[in-house]
């Protein structure tokens, strides 16, 4: 173990980190504004640059079909409810989404590409919200726990559809090393860490300063008190899971140059985000981003001296850890339900 | 009786049934057992785990490795598997049930991640990925459970098995507990329920039916390889519980057999509906039980309950349970309090407060909204310990100790907003008053023991002896969720007289009453303290107290102001100036 | 009147005459059983090999005159307990005469127990020895199609020696097939002098392996083999070269399908792997044997599918149809399908009898005591990552 081993490992444990706190914190976002441990964020982290490597290659991508499919049910939905102009937007949105993407996918514009699979994330996000989730706001975590899990087999399933079983590449926005010390790095990873850093800031700033943060963490903690106050419930939960797709989206367009991409490689970062997110106490994003670090950094390290249990040493290590955290809040009160 | 008819039609059908369906079944029944088991952990107790598989697997790969590398009869691995699993279970429960919120589950889905990549890594021990094969099949004695057929009897017996024991704990004082648990431990506690420990409790026992589960398994397949036993099992064990309705065993069993025929109904018509270029199992699961969640976000079972026959309410006999024991004679300090001072933080709730409740008195504890009287309340029943002073009951140092310890002498309370259990019905919540007077344990409360021998029947008759002093014995079997407040509140005060309590504990109990309700009400309080019950009440209501207490303490900003009888309270001027804020002129 | 009912009757009579003679000259349904596993970790093997059964089943539906081939394809994710499931599926409600699978070694052994039992041969598609060895009462139903892990390896370990190799380091999947290679590895290697000094994993998802190579590298082996497939076994050699090593790399032979290539790009080049012949039929020498098999699995999938689509997991259903097709048909002359068990055991016979056959991955000969069917010096070719394809540097045919 010399000073470049450890120096390699430790950027590799901040890189992972990085992955890993982009995903902690739209699952933070999510959760603190909804109630909903959206477990698929894990799939839309790969579907951005699926979509992407399909449409640069000239062909029209199925998750394309699926958002607009989502957007009709939308409107659909609307319709049924009753609403008359409105209704007519999520419509227009699938047409806009497929003609578009067929205009892209025939030009093979890596521009176009770019920003048809950011949107068509942020449009999946926040559709999903809008179908499973909003039409039932007084369930229990555990419900949305378990739908979210249906979703995320959907997704991955369609994933497997979409995108065949294999990893696809895709160029980078940087190309080439920078020489950090005696390490060196990808130009991408800045990129990754930047935009990182950007979100986590961001988010603390918007959360714990602006009055509409604000509005939309009341509705998580006391819905009844937030509609009271004014803050519209809906509103706030849309909010939230668009903000959430875009970080996700923008984060895995950025990330695939460095790791490719695969319909299969986002549950498992997204649960070892959900284990920095808590270790953040599900609240705090700082924490969950300092969280994610941690967990890529004793990774790393584990990949290097006992590969093989490198993920049995991350998760069971986690335990002494919740243990401690318990401890500090003790209480008599009860578990959630 | 239908049930046992339906019973019985089922086992009867299992020679009959088509060979593949006969798999299917065994399926079916090994996941019904494991979802039992989350039926108690969190369908009772609200603890949401995501490693029940690792517990199957434990057991699975217990019993995989004894049967073929030391060639133990598999009915000895069986009481092997389980008792590792228990201890597992102890240990890694000892951990994670003091896990609050979304620590719990997220800790079941560490130790599952841990054991499933140590399954299939520890090569020499487990057979790594490839597992272990050539596993014996069971044998009863000349019987051999080889077959499907044969092996559904197993099976589908202990589901059947299981599932009653798991109605009679749900319909026993450990259910009520666990039920308390879950939703308030605060009152759960306040009724000596000790939280901690009936937390693992249910935890192990979750994971002894997972246990047992994997062994059933394991002789089933005759095969033991990670897979069955890694996060995604864990994880569609929990969905067939949650999309049958996990808070009835009817639900879970509902949640396994549809998710179970689903599976295998989707293999046969997705390609015929949708070609077999692409697999849509997996996409068609997700969708309807994501449909499933929408229309019925309770589970399932809930739609097929209103089309059963109707629970029939317990026949309440007559004998009620022993009086506990007196532990002093009369007129003496029942309660003492000295010094008392708590802190929480910077902040002063109640400094160095002092006064004592005789045996057989009414005391009253009135102050200002933020004068600490609840604070005062929550530290005499112990929710948490003084900063500094002490408190004594019948001479014994109770200030410091948890609430399970100090209910059990004597001291019930209610609170200030009605803490009940919607779900359950009257009778039930009262009966948790009972908790303390009571003695089977979790064990006794699965086989039924404590209906055997009387107990269970006694607690609810006292149940139904207390809400009769109240005036709600006409609502006993009535969902308590669908009280009004005054009622809600009678039934708090039956919940503390169910534990015959010596200090009750009255925590503004007529706050939010109508006139004629208020009347009531004191009459009760009247009647109770005239039988011998010291109270202790906070109240803002001062025609109540006054007519009803022989003595007064008052507080202000955390500190006795005043105290002595109501009519020299009343017109004490310090006492009127906290209240109303101005020098007042007392006329006479 | 009556005249009028009697003509009616007999026509009646002989309308049903002819359709009783259009009936029983309908084509008789042969349902053949597959079970693959087209979704999960191994799904990258599994959807080539249900796609090529698709193929089959169409092109070669009415080969056996009078009797029509159906192929009920089931998925089994990846797990084996799905995969008995489907077994006892197959086997009790479609009533197949012999069943497909799995691709994967786990399931396909899970299966082993229920065909064994249910006297149905099964063609399992995973690449362990101990699926078929030894041929015991249960195991003479089951006969394998792929070469083994354990045969591969061989064609390795030589090339080892050749090149004067003395330590390997091995990085693989923490999985069946991971374990399976490490397996076959570390006993081979010893052998011939070979040490291994290195044992890391990783999963099929991560996104980096700077641990595993790390220390790798500080064991300093001669050569690295990568016990991994398809894009992510891209991973570790795309490290291992960013890190400085300079020394050999080995892959199994589950990089070698077109799309894996492709990705991998410039970061593959120079891997040695041993894959069957059927991958780089074109460069075969003329005589070898799976030359014409192997060129004619090429010519039907492309096809279909589109030039330079051929996988090598696909060609294991050409075999398949090699060995199954005159099985059937030779069956079918002993029993009949009306006697379902009395079928399944012929057929079993009869693959049983084959001897010689040459396929795509290799010349097939089972017998009563060898169901693995493979010899190694048919089964395996050696080759190099050259400017993005598979150039044959060495077959093992013997020597003439």
């Amino acid at each position: 173990m010399d000073a470049t081993i450890l120096g390699l490992l430790i950027a590799d444990g901040i890189t992972s980190g990085v992955i890993y706190g982009l995903l902690a914190i739209t699952l933070v976002l999510v959760f603190t504004v909804t109630r909903v441990l959206f477990v698929p964020m894990g799939e839309l982290l790969m579907y951005a640059p699926l979509t992407y490597a399909l449409l640069v290659d000239h062909k029209l991508p199925g998750s394309l079909w699926l958002g607009a499919a989502f957007l009709v049910a939308w409107g659909v939905l609307d319709l049924l409810g009753g609403a008359r102009r409105a209704g007519l937007f999520p419509f227009a949105g699938a047409a806009v989404l497929v003609g578009f993407g067929t205009w892209a996918a025939s030009t093979g514009s890596p521009a176009l590409a770019w920003l048809l699979a950011v949107g068509v994330v942020v449009l999946m996000g926040i559709s999903t919200y809008r179908l499973f989730f909003e039409p039932i706001p007084h369930a229990s975590v555990l419900t949305y726990l378990i739908l979210s899990l249906g979703l995320h087999f959907v997704l991955q399933g369609l994933g497997l559809v979409f995108f065949g079983p294999e990893q696809y590449r895709i160029a980078p926005l940087l190309p080439g090393e920078a020489q950090l010390g005696p390490v060196p790095l990808p130009r991408q990873n800045f990129a990754v860490y930047g935009l990182a850093l950007v979100w986590v800031l961001a988010l603390y700033g918007f959360f714990s300063r602006s009055l509409y943060g604000k509005a939309l963490l009341a509705c998580a903690i006391n819905r009844r008190g937030a509609r009271l106050t004014g803050i519209r419930i809906r509103d706030a939960g849309r909010v939230a899971f668009t903000l959430a797709s875009l970080i996700c989206a923008l984060g895995g367009m950025l990330l695939a140059p460095l790791t490719n991409a695969a319909y299969f490689m986002g549950f498992i970062p997204s649960l070892k985000g959900f284990v920095a997110a808590v270790l953040g106490g599900l609240v705090s994003y700082p924490l969950a981003a300092v969280g994610a670090i941690l967990v890529g950094t004793l990774e790393a390290f584990s990949a290097f001296y006992a590969s093989a249990y490198k993920e049995a040493i991350v998760f069971a290590l986690l335990l002494p850890i919740l243990f401690v955290q318990s401890l500090r809040t003790l209480e008599i009160g009860g578990v959630e339900e | 009786m239908i049930r046992w008819i339906l019973l019985g039609l089922a086992f009867a059908a299992i020679p009959f049934l088509p060979p593949f369906y006969l798999t299917l079944l065994n399926f079916m029944a090994i996941s019904a057992v494991v979802a039992l088991g989350l039926y108690l952990l969190t369908g009772l107790a609200g603890m949401s785990s995501f490693g029940q598989a690792a517990f199957m697997g434990l057991a699975a790969y217990t019993t995989a490795i004894a049967t073929t590398r030391w060639e133990w009869s598999p009915w000895t691995s069986l009481i092997v598997a389980l008792a590792l699993c228990g201890l597992a279970a102890v240990v890694l429960g000892s951990v994670t049930v003091r896990l609050k919120g979304h620590y719990l589950p997220l800790a079941t889905i560490a130790w599952q991640m841990a054991l499933s990549i140590l399954m299939g890594n520890l090569v020499s021990v487990t057979g790594g990925h490839g597992g272990i094969s050539e596993i014996p099949a069971l044998r009863l004695g000349p019987l051999s459970l080889r077959d499907p057929r044969e092996y559904g009897f197993l099976t589908l017996g202990c589901a059947v098995l299981l599932a009653l024991a798991c109605a009679q704990l749900a319909s026993s004082r450990m259910g009520r507990a666990l039920r308390a648990a879950r939703g308030d431990g605060v009152v759960a506690a306040s009724f000596g329920v000790n939280l901690p420990l009936i937390r693992l409790q249910v935890f192990v026992l979750a994971a002894l039916y997972a246990g047992l589960a994997g062994w059933l398994h394991a002789h089933f397949l005759r095969f033991v390889n990670p897979q069955p036993f890694g996060l995604e099992a864990s994880m569609r064990y929990v969905i067939m519980a949650v999309a049958g309705g996990v808070d009835r065993i009817g639900g879970v069993f509902l949640g396994t057999g549809l998710l179970t025929l689903l599976g295998s109904w989707l293999q046969d018509i997705l390609p015929v509906l949708f070609g077999r270029t692409a697999q849509y199992e997996v996409i068609a699961y997700g969708l309807i039980l994501a449909g499933i969640l929408l229309l019925a976000p309770r589970g399932l079972w809930p739609f097929l309950e209103a089309y059963l026959p109707r629970h029939r309410p317990p026949l309440i006999s007559g004998h009620t349970l022993p009086a506990p024991p007196t532990p002093i004679p009369r007129s003496e300090v029942l309660l003492e309090v000295r010094n008392l001072t708590k802190n929480f933080g910077g902040l002063v709730a109640v400094n160095g407060i002092s006064f004592a409740v005789h045996r057989g008195e009414v005391v009253g504890l009135i102050g200002p909204n933020g004068a600490g009287k609840t604070t005062c309340f929550n530290l005499i029943t112990g929710l948490y310990p003084p900063t500094r002073g002490e408190i004594r009951f019948a001479g014994h140092l109770i200030s410091g100790r948890p609430p399970f310890f100090i209910h059990p002498l004597g001291i019930a309370r209610t609170f200030q907003q009605p803490h009940l259990f919607g779900e359950m019905t009257v009778l039930e919540n009262v009966a948790l008053g009972t908790y303390s007077r009571t003695r089977s344990g979790m064990l006794a409360c699965l086989v039924g023991w404590d209906k055997l021998r009387g107990e269970e029947q006694a607690a609810l008759a006292e149940a139904y002896r207390a809400l009769e002093r109240v005036g709600l014995a006409h609502l006993a079997h009535e969902k308590a969720g669908k009280l009004p407040l005054a009622q809600q509140r009678l039934l708090e005060i039956a919940r503390a007289l169910a534990s015959s309590p010596q200090l009750l504990l009255l925590d503004e109990p007529a706050a939010g009453l109508r006139a004629r309700e208020k009347q009531e009400l004191a009459q009760l309080l009247r009647r109770l303290a005239e039988g011998g019950t010291s109270i202790l009440i906070v109240d803002h209501d001062m025609d109540l107290i006054m007519g009803l207490v022989d003595r007064v303490v008052v507080m202000h900003y955390g500190e006795k102001l005043a105290e002595g009888a109501p009519e020299g309270v009343q017109r004490n001027p310090r006492v009127l100036e906290a209240y109303l804020g101005l020098p007042v002129e007392v006329a006479g | 009147m009556r005249r009028w009912m009697v003509l009616g009757l007999a026509a009646c009579v002989v309308l049903a005459g002819l359709l009783g003679v259009g009936y029983a000259q309908a084509p008789r349904v042969i349902r053949i059983g597959v079970v693959v596993s087209a979704t999960g970790p191994a799904a990258a093997l599994g959807i080539p090999v249900r796609n090529a059964f698709l193929l089959y089943e169409e092109l070669f539906r009415d080969a056996i005159p009078g009797y029509r081939i159906q192929y009920i394809i089931l998925d089994d994710a990846t797990n084996p307990t799905l995969a008995v499931q489907n077994a006892r599926k197959l086997i009790a409600e479609d009533r197949v005469v012999l069943i497909a699978g799995s691709t994967v070694s786990v399931s396909a052994l899970a299966m082993v127990d229920v065909t064994g039992e249910a006297g149905v041969p099964q063609m399992a598609m995973g690449a362990t020895q101990n699926i078929v060895h030894p041929v015991d009462e249960k195991r003479r139903w089951v006969f394998l199609l792929p070469q083994t892990a354990a045969s591969a390896i061989q064609a390795v370990t030589l090339d080892m020696r050749l090149r004067g190799i003395r330590t390997v380091g091995y990085i693989g999947f923490n999985d069946v097939w991971g374990e399976e290679w490490w397996t076959s590895l570390s006993a081979a290697a010893p052998n011939l002098g070979i040490r291994v000094v290195a044992n890391e994993r990783y999963a099929r998802a991560d996104t980096s392996v700077t641990g595993q190579v790390l220390r790798l590298l500080a064991a300093r082996p001669d050569a690295v083999l990568v016990g991994a497939s398809g894009t992510p076994a891209v991973l570790p050699q795309r490290t291992l070269r960013e890190r400085g090593y300079r020394g050999i790399i080995y892959h199994t032979h589950a990089i070698g399908d077109p799309d894996v290539l492709r990705v991998g790009g410039k970061d593959l080049e120079g891997a040695l792997l041993p894959v069957g012949p059927v991958v780089v039929a074109e460069q075969l020498p003329d005589n070898h044997p799976s030359k014409r098999p192997a060129l004619e699995h090429k010519r039907i999938y492309e096809s279909r599918y589109g030039p330079g689509s051929v996988s090598q997991f696909g060609a294991h259903v050409h075999d398949f149809w090699l060995i199954v097709r005159p099985a059937l048909e030779r069956a079918l002359r002993r029993a009949s399908l009306d006697n379902l068990p009395a079928f399944r055991a012929a057929l079993r016979d009869e693959i049983e009898a084959t001897r010689n056959l040459p396929g795509a991955h290799g010349v097939f000969t089972y017998s009563p005591i060898d169901h693995l069917g493979h010899r190694f010096e048919y089964s395996n070719v050696f080759v190099q990552v050259q400017g993005g394809r598979l150039k044959l540097l060495r077959t093992f045919l013997p020597r003439q």
